[in-house]
């Protein structure tokens, strides 16, 4: 259970990018997020895991709260936390293996890690995630040379070997083509169903929230101002999280 | 203020009328640039009379031309002088000069200072540069340049040419002088030696026969000696002598070229030449008597180059070196030694210019991470943990570095003798290796306990102690082993002298790392108290405990400064030096902490980027050049002062270059790794790492190209390198010496940079 209790961000300018935020996530749930561009989406998911520090507010994660967590209690929980990026943000200059390999940074030790070294079971769990998401035979590619939906492929496969109770997923197909983006959907599906991974998913078009989310919130201006199964999300509804002016696609 | 009419207002005209103000301005402008731009010629002394000048540009076209033409290839001149005398003003008639081959004949043979004379010269060597000069009676070596043309076919000249006005009673010289250029071998002689010892005891008789000429050895020879030839079955074939008088001993000016048994001439020489070095040539034709050169001839169909030249030294007859001929008519011409000066001194300058890169380099790599603002803008620290980590930074250098004194002592104990070190360099590490492997597991699911804990900090402790005793008794074998190689195996001296101070490098650096880690302990200790008394401890009870924490480490501070202060200005006044900045120390500190509590966090990353960006800023703004002679005065003169001196400044530029490429890369994999709970080394080496690689290759090489062209001029304040002889030749007016080391210089930067440029296209 992931607990968010009256979340803000104010960024350093004044810039309100979460405003009294709360909200749960129970077990095992696909929670999509949605909203406009700029309507708090990424600085929540990134304030979970403590990317960025939250003003003020609570997040507990089964029973442990992750706001005041030591820096070194706050590296055991990011390990157990996998992360999507819209960008993929993959180390282009780095093979694949490697790239997947840094997704176990967390449980190596720092000492060994430093000098490239992970040990066998962790490349057998590298070598595993890759052949889940159909790659293992790029797995010594440079990471630029793959296509988009290669590379966020990469990028799932980095936050599984992290053997993750919950993945926060941001804008994750927002930069790959309709029919890619349903493949890294399903994925993200699978793991939500087969291992049982609590999931944040935060989309852009709402026939994905449909299609994959057991649930849904919505953001605008940092409010939280819908919150339910994504069936309930109306053309009343729909204007109120996107604007009057708002029309739907897709 | 011209009106504006309502259409101005909406559409402001393309060229606005000009107040009188902005006219003024304007002119004012103009006025200052003026003033100031006739100051600057001023000062710059910018005279073009001396551009004009036409003795100055003489000598600018002189060295323009000595540039043009870089000493690099020696002929070995062999010289003509022929005299004829002169009276300035007529004086008494002259003797009739004898008229043997080659003479100089001067037309009239008296005449007052400026009166022309006819100067004709005859049976000297047919089309070559020659001389006219005017040797004046004076105690000097003087001659006054007459005239400058060129032999004729047949070995003559006339010029005419003006009287000097250098007035004597006595007679004086009209000197005439062709230049031949030859070849010449006479530098090996000296380095030849004895294969046997035993000298040529199986020398045969010298055949006569079948003179003809095949090929001529022109040479000059500067010992005393003599020279003997063998042919392919080391058999004698000719022998010339040659001695301190001033007459070849053999050669047609004497007759028949003396072709006599080996050891019998041998002998003959040993009594005749005895004392004194002085330059004789030697001569086997008819080329002349003072030509160096020797005619060798073989009978028909010899091949000479299986022929062998041996040349004695008369004075130690034992000793004699050979050549074959073929090698010998390969040295002429020959390098001068100007170029295998400048060739020994630009092999010096590239090694200089590679020292200082890679130095440079691997100091400043880690050093650029700290002036990287994406990477240090995050790290913050409560007030607490800033008091204490002040605290231990000056504690954990002086435990640091007894410890490291200790663990030189301890090796010191150890090192009884070369094998119990060799046996402590290969079993420690072993040990050590295995302690670490217990204490540090690969992977941990869940935090150790306390105990497990504090067991794990003393075998590591125990363990990094033990590995710098390994490293010093490292160094101590190095320092052996390097030795040894310098003394017993020469041909690999260089390599053994590499390892020796390579090892001593080692311990003297050791106890500075020593202390560099004992800090970085102490301070990961510290902070670690700071964050459990953080959670710990009740807000207000920290608040307290905060203030006398954060004034102590003010009072420490402000100590240390103060010390520092005293070493360098020596002033000697406690009450200055220790009282004052102890109390404003403390002060700061306290209202540091009063103040800073509010906000809790101090961000020590930016802190620590501004100090290194200051440090680099400054260091990189002072040139090689200054931080050269520093280094001189430390070192002493020498390659090693300049590459300590680029070294330094490498890594000051470098860092920065650097940290700038570190705060360009891509954010996005930084924070992908950090969310997988790496820490903040791990996040360097997996999402930073990788991508600088490019550009600081591309960064070092552009540095290797700097220092390379740097290392060239770091001689000029004696910092080693090519400089040092560019500049003594230019000093000395030896142009065309100074032309052959910037014509060195020209190619090794341009080559560099050609390659610097090709590995970069292939690396990046």
């Amino acid at each position: 259970m992931l607990k968010v209790e009256h979340l803000t961000k104010i960024y350093e300018g004044g810039v309100m990018a979460l405003d009294d935020v709360s909200f749960e996530v129970p077990e095992g749930q696909f929670l999509a997020i949605i909203g406009l561009s700029g309507s708090g989406k990424s600085t929540l998911l990134r304030c979970i895991n403590r990317l960025i520090e939250p003003t003020d507010g609570r997040i507990t994660w089964n029973g442990e709260d992750i706001t005041a967590a030591s820096q070194e209690d706050l590296r055991r929980i990011r390990r157990r936390i996998g992360m999507v990026f819209q960008h993929f943000n993959l180390v282009n200059r780095s093979k694949v293996i490697t790239n997947v390999l840094a997704g176990r940074l967390g449980y190596t030790n720092p000492a060994l890690s430093v000098v490239n070294r992970f040990s066998r079971a962790d490349l057998d769990r590298a070598m595993a995630q890759l052949e889940r998401v159909g790659l293992e035979s790029k797995a010594t590619t440079r990471a630029d040379e793959l296509s988009g939906g290669q590379q966020q492929r990469v990028g799932i496969a980095r936050a599984m070997i992290q053997s993750p109770e919950l993945i926060l997923a941001d804008e994750p197909v927002a930069s790959l083509d309709p029919v890619l983006a349903h493949s890294i959907m399903q994925y993200l599906q699978a793991i939500n169903r087969d291992d049982d991974v609590t999931v944040l998913c935060s989309l852009h078009f709402l026939d994905l929230v449909h299609a994959y989310a057991d649930r849904a919130i919505a953001l605008n201006e940092g409010k939280l101002v819908f919150e339910g199964p994504p069936g309930a999300i109306d053309d009343v509804k729909f204007k109120e999280i996107y604007g009057k002016d708002a029309e739907r696609v897709g | 203020m011209p009106n504006v009419s309502a259409d101005d207002e909406t559409i402001p005209p393309l060229h606005p009328k000009r107040s009188p103000r902005r006219w003024l301005t304007i002119i004012l402008g103009i006025v200052i640039a003026f003033v100031v731009y006739a100051f600057t010629v001023e000062k710059t002394d910018v005279d073009l009379s001396q551009i004009r000048d036409e003795t100055r540009r003489e000598q600018l076209f002189r060295i323009l031309r000595a540039l043009a033409n870089p000493d690099l290839v020696t002929y070995d001149q062999a010289e003509v002088v022929v005299s004829a005398d002169v009276y300035v003003p007529c004086g008494p008639e002259l003797p009739e000069a004898a008229q043997s081959e080659p003479y100089v004949v001067v037309t009239p043979s008296c005449g007052n200072p400026g009166d022309i004379v006819t100067i004709e010269g005859f049976g000297f060597v047919p089309g070559v540069a020659a001389g006219v000069d005017f040797v004046p009676d004076s105690e000097f070596a003087v001659t006054l340049q007459m005239a400058r043309f060129e032999t004729d076919a047949t070995g003559r000249f006339s010029v005419q040419a003006e009287l000097p006005s250098r007035e004597s009673t006595a007679p004086q010289q009209v000197q005439a002088t062709t230049k031949t250029r030859v070849g010449t071998w006479t530098d090996r002689v000296s380095v030849w030696s004895d294969a046997n010892g035993n000298g040529i005891e199986d020398d045969g008789i010298i055949s006569s026969d079948g003179s003809m000429d095949v090929l001529v050895v022109v040479g000059r020879v500067q010992t005393i000696g003599s020279i003997a030839l063998v042919d392919a079955e080391n058999e004698l074939v000719q022998f010339m002598g040659f001695g301190n008088d001033s007459s070849p001993r053999s050669g047609p000016a004497q007759g028949e070229i003396p072709f006599v048994v080996g050891d019998d001439l041998r002998q003959e020489f040993a009594e005749d030449i005895t004392g004194g070095g002085a330059e004789v040539f030697v001569s086997a034709t008819d080329l002349g008597a003072d030509t160096p050169t020797a005619t060798i001839t073989g009978p028909p169909g010899t091949d000479l180059s299986e022929w062998t030249l041996i040349v004695y030294d008369a004075e130690e007859l034992n000793r004699f070196g050979r050549t074959p001929l073929g090698d010998l008519f390969a040295m002429s011409p020959r390098l001068s030694d100007n170029a295998l000066e400048t060739w020994d001194k630009i092999i010096e300058t590239v090694a200089l210019a590679l020292l200082a890169t890679t130095v440079g380099t691997a100091l400043a790599i880690p050093l650029s991470f700290l002036s990287a603002r994406n990477l240090m803008r995050d790290i913050t620290t409560p007030v607490a943990n800033l008091s204490l980590y002040l605290l231990a930074l000056p504690a954990g250098v002086v435990i640091g570095a007894l410890a490291g004194r200790a663990a030189g002592s301890v090796a010191g104990a150890v090192a009884v003798n070369a094998w119990v070190v060799a046996l402590g360099v290969v079993a420690l590490p072993i040990v050590i290796l295995y302690a670490f492997r217990w204490a540090i597991p690969e992977t941990e699911v869940q935090p150790p306990s306390r105990g497990l804990r504090a067991a794990r900090y003393g075998v590591i402790s125990v363990a990094v102690f033990a590995g710098i005793v390994t490293v010093f008794l490292f160094a101590d074998l190095s320092v052996t082993i390097g030795g040894f190689l310098r003394d017993r195996v020469p041909a690999v001296g260089f390599l053994g002298n590499f390892i020796a101070t390579t090892g001593e490098i080692l311990e003297a650096i050791l106890v500075l790392i020593s202390a560099v880690l004992g800090a970085g302990v102490l301070m990961n200790l510290a902070g670690r108290l700071g964050y459990a008394l953080r959670s710990k401890l009740p807000g207000q009870v920290l608040k307290v405990l905060n203030l006398p924490l954060a004034a102590t480490a003010g009072v420490v501070f402000a100590l240390l400064l103060g010390q520092v202060v005293e070493w360098f200005y020596q002033i000697g006044n406690p009450t200055r030096t220790v009282l004052i900045p102890g109390i404003v120390g403390g002060a700061l500190g306290l209202l540091g902490a009063l103040r800073a509590y509010s906000r809790e966090s101090v961000n020590v990353g930016l802190t620590v980027y501004y100090l290194s960006r200051t440090l680099f800023n400054t260091l990189r703004s002072i040139e090689p050049l200054v931080m050269g002679i520093v280094f001189v005065v430390w070192v002493g003169f020498g390659p090693f002062a300049g590459s300590l001196a680029l070294a330094l400044h490498t890594t000051a530029a470098l860092a920065k270059l650097y940290s700038e490429q570190v705060e360009s890369i891509a954010a996005g994999p930084i924070e992908a790794v950090r969310a997988t709970g790496a820490t903040r080394l791990q996040t360097v080496v997996y999402a930073v790492v990788p991508q600088i690689v490019p550009p600081y290759i591309s960064f070092t090489m552009y540095r290797w190209d700097i220092n390379v062209r740097m290392s060239t001029i770091i001689g000029f304040v004696g910092g080693g390198g090519i400089g040092f002889l560019l500049q003594q030749n230019i000093n000395l007016l030896q142009y065309r010496s100074a032309a052959a080391q910037m014509l060195a210089i020209a190619i090794v930067v341009a080559s560099m940079d050609y390659i610097s440029a090709r590995l970069r296209e292939r690396l990046v």
